[in-house]
């Protein structure tokens, strides 16, 4: 063999000497001489030819030129088939011979690096489980690279990846069956089945990566080709979402893409699996970066071609075919590497077959794109052309882009703020003013006290109260319980109030009446015996404060009420004050008449209404004092059921209270700016005496106004007038009672 | 009928899902192997490629669930990716007639290409949105028996029939291994089954590429 490889060798370096033989090597552009000889043959044809123009006819000199063409002709030929030998040898030598192929046999049992290497490393990772295990496995080994080497120029290299599977398969089930392997752990058996793929991969790479049976190789420059027709196209292409300014992104783009690349680098088909699943799962992270979700199916993929198209990795097919050729087919069927490389598969078809349409674009743009006419210039192209600082300007220009989209967005977002604020004032002014349209309550408050101003002054004299006359001579007076019906008739005429007062007015007439009643029971008291006076100042003493609550709550609501109403509240407020006064005074009579007024329905209080209310709170105090009071002074029977018969102090009492309840409702229909003044002074008029009709209406209006007018330190003046003036009062009517009597 | 039993007594089942973008195939198997919807609380990175283990009748079963990019420009990539799956899970928005169609065109491409080797699951996704129906019940069931398909009702959102669905599938897959093992125990090479595939591939379906080990020279 080398022998045979020297002589054509020798006759090559022959060859390529000056054809004139004088030592020097020749080159093919000085026509085979050196470049001396050349010199001169130049010269030499030269002058020939301006012979030849001058001597035409001497001809015998052509036949020899052609005679020297004819040799060189020959020379060239012989040229030709000499190289058309010379590469075979390297290629195909031992497919010829045995002795060749014992010889590559031998080339890469020992003098292959990567094969002491494997050793080794089988050593280091399977050596503990004995001699023969290594034996055995290497034995396999060596059979599988014979074995190959023989079929390796006979079969399509499809037969030879069949085989190669069928040795897979064979080695797995020796692995699980054969007596050698049994100590071996199924773990480890896994694993060395790996390993002698590896083994066997790597042995056999230079034999069966890219073999020259196939076309391997064209197709690696085609597709290579390919992609750089289409490094225009974007990840905008291919709709994925790859942000290019994010450094973040950028580097991993830039990691999935070296691992893409470092397929060609190794060797073992597990190991170009990891590289793409490596490649693969930068992506992952890429896509995620950008989108913040789980990576899906279609998300990635065309992540992946975008990654492809830019990375263009060397001898791509090569790779895919020998992967899928001698790879595990239970590797590649299934687990995540099968799946990534899978995708690969797809990626490389879709670029192969890419057209217009699968860009979204219209023909006339991919082929301007794919002639050149366009040409887009993206952050990754120039970053992966290395010019640095054509990178950077692209980055900036997608980074200002992206800017000036953002302070698009933010103006569009202050516009919309501004708007939303506007018609949000604007709502809130129009609610605003229906609000005071519906209710414009402010002003009338004042508008009443004004009212009470001017009343005041008519009606300053007028309040009714009459208790110290009443003191003089209770019982007689009392006795009379006609008079109270007398008085209840009164009322009528006096009441000329509004409909909506009705309810103010029955339940303020009740209060007074209970304050009347109050004092009376205070005063008859004082009569009886001081110590039930005692008891029963003791028991009022609680009440100031109810009372000062009550008078709270009436101004929270006199700002509703009208005028009028407000002045009664007033009033009602009045006339507590002057109840404190009488309880301080020790005016006597009245007792029996609380417990009638206790009972009687008209004083039931009104929950809703302040005054009935303020009532109530009055009362109650009181009652429970005045109930033992009842039966000391009167029978029980007198209280309850006949209290005109019995007890003179109960029928007016309890007359009074119907009464009072009648004449309420008979005054709301009467005037309406009288009836709140009224109440309190008709009530304890008409306890008291039949006359005192004309007398109650109008010492009522003016009590009330009075008070209302007055500021709260003179309305006290007004009350103590007003217990000054009814003893008057009360007197005339006393007198009045006498004279009927 | 890739599926190889390891030294472990494992059944390795590869499965395809097949559908047309944005019908829910990750959500799908996101619920079925993590148990959740919303896909901002998801922790893995990808939902693409899963594995789910299953324990069947005392077999254990691994699932490795193949999702497939399902824009209709990347159709013609379907031949690498369910090249040799054991089961096809082909999804449909029963809010929407297309995803339906599309459907259709898959299974009858999946006929051709693997026969009856691969256990095909029909299954109408969304059905929380049952107001919106475009599918009717019927149609979708007729055409799934017709076509020799399981068909089901999903909702992803709510976690409705999808335990369901692959726990059937698997089960049909099962069946269909021993059925092949007993019809063919002479061709114990998974080998040449994968060529007999792609025979088929060459008869009746645009080349897929040129990679496929047998296809190619």
């Amino acid at each position: 063999m080398y022998a045979t490889k020297q002589p054509t060798l020798r006759i090559k370096q022959a060859d390529l000497k000056c054809k004139n033989g004088c030592g020097f090597f020749g080159n093919a552009e000085w026509e085979g001489y050196c470049s001396k000889c050349y010199r001169d043959y130049m010269q030499k044809q030269r002058e020939r030819n301006t012979s030849q123009e001058k001597a035409e006819h001497s001809k015998a000199r052509i036949p020899g030129f052609s005679k020297f063409e004819e040799k060189k002709r020959q020379q060239i030929d012989k040229k030709n088939k000499y190289l058309k030998n010379f590469t075979p040898v390297f290629r195909k030598s031992s497919s010829a011979k045995d002795s060749g192929k014992s010889e590559r046999h031998h080339e890469l049992r020992h003098s292959n690096p990567e094969m002491e290497k494997l050793t080794a490393e089988y050593i280091t990772k399977y050596g503990v489980w004995g001699e023969h295990v290594r034996k055995d496995f290497l034995k396999c080994v060596n059979s599988v690279y014979t074995k190959i080497l023989i079929d390796i120029d006979n079969k399509p290299i499809e037969d030879i990846a069949e085989l190669i599977q069928k040795y897979y398969n064979m080695f797995s089930d020796r692995l699980n069956r054969n007596s050698v392997y049994e100590e071996v752990i199924s773990d480890v058996r896994d694993q060395m089945l790996d390993f002698f793929e590896k083994f066997v991969m790597i042995g056999l790479y230079s034999v069966l990566f890219c073999p020259h049976t196939t076309n391997d190789e064209e197709k690696d420059l085609a597709i290579q080709d390919r992609i750089r027709k289409l490094s225009w196209v974007t990840a905008h292409h291919l709709g994925c979402c790859i942000s290019e300014t994010s450094m973040e992104v950028r580097d991993l783009v830039y990691t999935a893409i070296t691992d893409l690349l470092g397929i060609d680098s190794v060797k073992a088909p597990q190991e170009k699996l990891a590289c793409v699943v490596r490649c693969c799962r930068s992506i992952m992270e890429v896509l995620q970066h950008c989108q913040g979700a789980p990576v899906s199916a279609d998300e990635f993929l065309p992540a992946l071609i975008f990654i492809v198209l830019k990375g263009n990795p060397a001898r791509l097919k090569s790779n895919i075919h020998y992967v899928t050729r001698f790879c595990n087919d239970s590797r590649l069927m299934q687990g995540e590497g099968g799946y990534y490389f899978t995708n690969l598969c797809c990626a490389v078809s879709f670029i192969e077959n890419l057209t217009a349409e699968s860009l979204s674009m219209t023909e006339e743009e991919f082929k301007a794109y794919m002639t050149g006419v366009i040409t887009p210039v993206s952050a990754w192209e120039s970053a992966l052309v290395a010019c640095e600082s054509m990178h950077q300007l692209c980055e900036h220009l997608s980074l200002l882009k992206n800017l000036s989209e953002r302070t698009d967005a933010v103006q569009k977002g202050t516009g919309e703020l501004k708007e939303n604020i506007n018609k949000f004032k604007n709502e809130i002014t129009k609610k605003v003013s229906s609000v005071l349209a519906k209710t414009p309550l402010i002003i009338k408050p004042r508008k009443t006290l004004i009212d009470f101003d001017l009343h005041e002054s008519t009606n300053d004299n007028l309040p009714p109260p009459i208790i110290p006359i009443i003191k003089a001579r209770p019982l007689e007076e009392i006795e009379d319980g006609n008079h109270n019906l007398a008085t209840t008739n009164l009322f009528p005429f006096e009441n000329t109030g509004n409909a909506d007062l009705q309810s103010q007015n029955e339940q303020q007439q009740p209060a007074f009446t209970n304050f009347y009643e109050q004092n009376l029971q205070l005063q008859s008291i004082g009569l009886t015996s001081d110590k039930q006076k005692s008891t029963l100042q003791l028991n009022i003493t609680p009440c100031v404060p109810d009372l000062q609550t009550t008078e709270l709550s009436f101004d929270n609501q006199s700002l509703n009420l009208d005028e009028q109403q407000s002045g009664f509240l007033e009033l009602s407020n009045v006339n507590y004050d002057i109840d404190f006064s009488d309880l301080s005074a020790d005016n006597s009579v009245a007792e029996e008449l609380t417990p009638e007024k206790h009972k009687s329905p008209s004083f039931t209080p009104d929950p809703f209404s302040p005054i009935g209310s303020s009532c109530n709170i009055a009362q109650t105090p009181l009652l429970p004092s005045s109930a033992p009071l009842l039966p000391t002074t009167n029978t029980a029977p007198e209280s309850t059921s006949n209290p005109n018969q019995t007890n003179d102090f109960f029928l007016p009492a309890a007359e009074a209270d119907r009464v009072e309840t009648i004449l309420d409702q008979t005054e709301e229909m009467c005037t309406a700016n009288l009836p709140t003044p009224l109440k309190p002074t008709t009530s304890q008029y008409s306890g008291f005496s039949k006359q005192g009709w004309q007398i109650p209406s109008i010492p009522c209006n003016t009590g009330d106004y009075s008070s209302l007018n007055m500021s709260q330190s003179q309305a006290w003046v007004p009350n103590s007038n007003v217990n000054v003036t009814n003893p008057n009062k009360n007197n005339q009517n006393n007198d009045e009672f006498e004279k009927q009597e | 009928m890739a599926n190889i039993s390891t030294s472990t007594n494992t059944q390795n089942f590869k499965v395809v899902l097949l559908g047309e973008g944005c019908v829910g195939k990750t959500s799908l198997v996101l619920r079925y192997v993590e148990d959740k919807f919303n896909s901002n609380h998801i922790s893995t990175v990808q939902a693409s490629f899963l594995n789910k283990k299953l324990n069947i009748e005392g077999k254990r079963v691994n699932l490795a669930i193949w999702d497939t990019a399902g824009q209709e420009k990347f159709h013609a990539l379907g031949p690498i990716y369910y090249r040799s799956s054991n089961g096809a899970v082909l999804v449909y928005d029963i809010t929407d007639e297309d995803s339906f169609q599309r459907i259709k065109s898959w299974v009858k491409e999946l006929r051709k290409m693997l026969g009856t080797d691969i256990c095909l699951v029909i299954v109408g996704n969304k059905t929380d949105l049952e107001k919106d129906r475009h599918v009717s019940l019927e149609e979708a069931e007729t055409y799934a028996s017709k076509v020799g398909a399981l068909h089901f009702q999903t909702s992803a959102k709510l976690n409705q029939g999808i335990e369901e669905m692959f726990l059937t599938l698997t089960q049909k897959m099962l069946e269909r291994v021993a059925e092949q093992e007993t019809q063919n125990n002479t061709l114990t090479r998974q080998n040449s089954q994968r060529r007999n595939v792609l025979v088929v591939e060459d008869d009746q379906v645009p080349p897929p590429p040129s990679k496929h080990c047998c296809g190619s020279s």
